[in-house]
């Protein structure tokens, strides 16, 4: 049906690149050079990894047994107030199960004071323990229910730190419980202060990144002279920028802010402006301009146009790229922690250095469920959004 | 010649790097004509287009739309004329990403208000448009799809609907079938036609094939490196005509 032109091409000559044996003969000689040099300058040893072995084995067997379960002794726990200056604290509400009452509740240290239980369980074994304001315990007397379930101790107030008290009386049960581990409960606050660490790490870092990539497009910038000067400026400075590994960062910044979890959000968001700009920027040289074309020729005023052909085609990709940005960044925040950056990594290296080793694997097995969760969950959201 | 829908005169437009797209292209397209523009590929089909509506600025020469002198409009004023020229590409140019009713929607950008814009704001009655429009195109079902999950034919319509929503006076088509295959680059051409004949639409459409020119065209230019080298009806393109527009060593081919 349809007409076309045609017109005969010439045969095409394609030259072809002559390789000289003595070339390739060299080559394999320089090559040869640098790899004997490199395997003696590394000290690559392949026989201490059979003969050594016995050394990490420890760490190995307790990397597979992780601090992660507990078997605890049941527990019946009473408490109530006490202070040694002041007001008296006012009386606790009556509750079910087992009960303390004080014959005083405000009393000098040396001051007698009688400590009745009841309500527990019938001649089991128990303790006072006393609890300052800060959560720090102190032993005190220990105690035996009788058959109606109750116990009276009369002692001399201890002489302690701070002034109001908690007086706590726990009845050690038959039996036991699995809990989690102390190890567990710490690591599992440490991983979820990591995933907020990078989150706010990312958050800054797209605050920053989003009007750098702007003056990091050729396309946008390379249009006068000033613009080029500008374009270049910024990416050389990106460059720069994103070369400084964060670990590196978040030990100037943990000498700068203090050890602890707002030095690797900086020393994150610092890196991930850097590499984000660098994704946004790549992203709006990439866009196509013909949509920005056909709505400039509907009539479109200059906002019309980005909001209808520039911010469709750079919006979907910027949500990939920033979530990819935060999971990369709680894997990084994971190591940060090693340099004083707080997360997860600070109690991973705390317990090595103590040589605890079921609760390092405790912290390496929180460490490797977060980071896989957060590569899935990036990688869905990534698909759905694209 | 007064009246006429768009005139053109000594218009040149000397790229950067030097290279003469257009040289010195006069013609006049009178109303409700189907102007075909035939030429090679680089003849300059597509920078004369874009010169009529200023996509590119032309170097020297005058581009009238209805007697207004677009060449000496201020940016405002190009604005308003731009609304009345609808616009059809190669490419189609939709918004990949977003529905095939906002994409159709956009051509009605130039009548509303800018701040709409931020919340993606448009009124039930143009909606309502948008979806008409999309019905004379044959796609209503198509209207809550996104852009890039159709096919070529379907994504071209949606390129003439957004046209239509500009309720144009003149439609400037880039090579519309370029990019399409024979069966659907005439149902996208009856389209075109349609809104030539119906709605006394002027068109201006750069075409590849010779067949199409002569089935669609009411009149045809040709242009070989930046030259008027042919003004005519298509009946008028013989042999000798031919050989003149496309080279000596050029074949007329039937693909279908």
């Amino acid at each position: 049906m349809a007409n076309e032109t045609l017109t005969r091409p010439s045969p095409p000559v394609i030259p072809r690149p002559q390789t000289r044996p003595w070339m390739l003969a060299l080559l394999l000689l320089g090559l040869a050079v640098v790899y004997v040099y490199g395997w003696k300058v590394t000290q690559i040893n392949l026989g201490q990894l059979m003969t050594n072995f016995h050394l990490i084995r420890p760490l190995v067997r307790d990397l597979v047994r992780p601090d992660v379960l507990a078997w605890v002794p049941r527990m019946q726990v009473a408490r109530t107030a006490f202070r040694f200056t002041g007001e008296a604290p006012p009386p606790a509400a009556l509750a079910a199960g087992p009960r303390l009452t004080l014959s005083r509740t405000v009393a000098n240290p040396g001051e007698p004071l009688e400590i009745r239980g009841e309500g527990f369980a019938p001649d089991r074994p128990g303790q006072i323990i006393w609890i300052d304001q800060s959560g720090s315990s102190a032993r005190g007397a220990a105690f035996r229910t009788d058959d109606q379930g109750r116990f009276v101790l009369t002692l001399p107030v201890p002489d302690l730190i701070g002034t109001e008290h908690r007086v706590s009386a726990e009845v050690t049960l038959p039996g036991r419980q699995l809990r989690f581990s102390v190890a567990a409960g710490l690591v599992f606050w440490r991983l979820i202060e990591t995933v907020f660490l990078a989150l706010m790490g990312t958050t800054i870092a797209v605050l920053f990144a989003v009007p750098v990539s702007f003056l990091g497009a050729k396309n946008l910038m390379a249009r006068s002279a000033l613009g080029t000067s500008i374009y270049y400026v910024v990416r050389t400075a990106l460059n720069i920028t994103r070369s400084i590994e964060p670990l590196i960062m978040a030990t100037v910044f943990a000498v700068w802010v203090g050890i602890g979890p707002f030095a690797g959000v900086l020393a994150l968001a610092l890196h991930s402006v850097a590499s984000l700009a660098k994704l946004y920027s790549e992203q709006i040289e990439s866009i196509d301009p013909g949509p920005i074309e056909a709505i400039t020729a509907t009539g479109a005023s200059a906002l019309q146009v980005v909001r209808y052909a520039v911010v469709p085609q750079i919006v979907p990709p910027f949500i990939a790229f920033t979530i990819y940005r935060w999971d990369i960044n709680v894997r990084m925040s994971t190591v940060i922690g090693m340099v004083g950056g707080g997360g997860v990594g600070f109690l991973l290296i705390q317990f090595i250095n103590l040589l605890q080793w079921q609760q390092a694997a405790t912290a390496v097995w929180g460490i490797t469920i977060i980071v896989a969760a957060m590569d899935y969950f990036s990688a869905a959201v990534r698909e759905r959004v694209v | 010649m007064r009246g006429a829908a768009v005139r053109v005169e000594h218009l040149t437009k000397v790229f950067p790097d030097g290279t003469r797209a257009l040289d010195d292209v006069s013609f006049v397209v009178n109303r409700g004509d189907f102007m075909v523009i035939i030429g090679l590929s680089g003849s300059g089909k597509s920078t004369l287009m874009r010169c009529i509506n200023r996509l590119i600025e032309p170097t020297s020469g005058k581009v009238y739309i209805d007697d207004v002198d677009v060449t000496a409009l201020r940016a405002d004023e190009l604005r308003l004329l731009r609304r009345q020229i609808g616009m059809i590409f190669q490419q189609f140019n939709l918004v990949k990403r977003a529905s095939v009713l906002t994409n159709v929607l956009s051509g009605r950008l130039g009548y509303v208000p800018a701040s709409w814009a931020l919340t993606n704001y448009f009124p039930r009655d143009l909606k309502a448009l948008a979806v008409e429009n999309l019905e004379r195109v044959g796609i209503p079902e198509k209207a809550f799809t996104r852009a890039d999950q159709l096919s070529g034919g379907q994504q071209q319509r949606v390129g003439i609907a957004r046209a239509l929503m500009q309720d144009p006076r003149v439609i400037l088509a880039d090579e519309p079938v370029a990019s399409l295959d024979p069966a659907t680059s005439h149902s996208v051409l009856k389209y075109i036609e349609e809104m030539n004949r119906r709605d006394g639409i002027t068109v201006l459409c750069a075409l590849h094939f010779l067949s199409l020119a002569r089935r669609y065209g009411t009149r045809i230019i040709a242009l070989k490196a930046g030259r008027i080298v042919f003004t005519g009806y298509p009946a008028d393109i013989d042999e000798q005509r031919f050989k003149e527009i496309y080279g000596e060593e050029a074949v007329e081919v039937e693909i279908a």
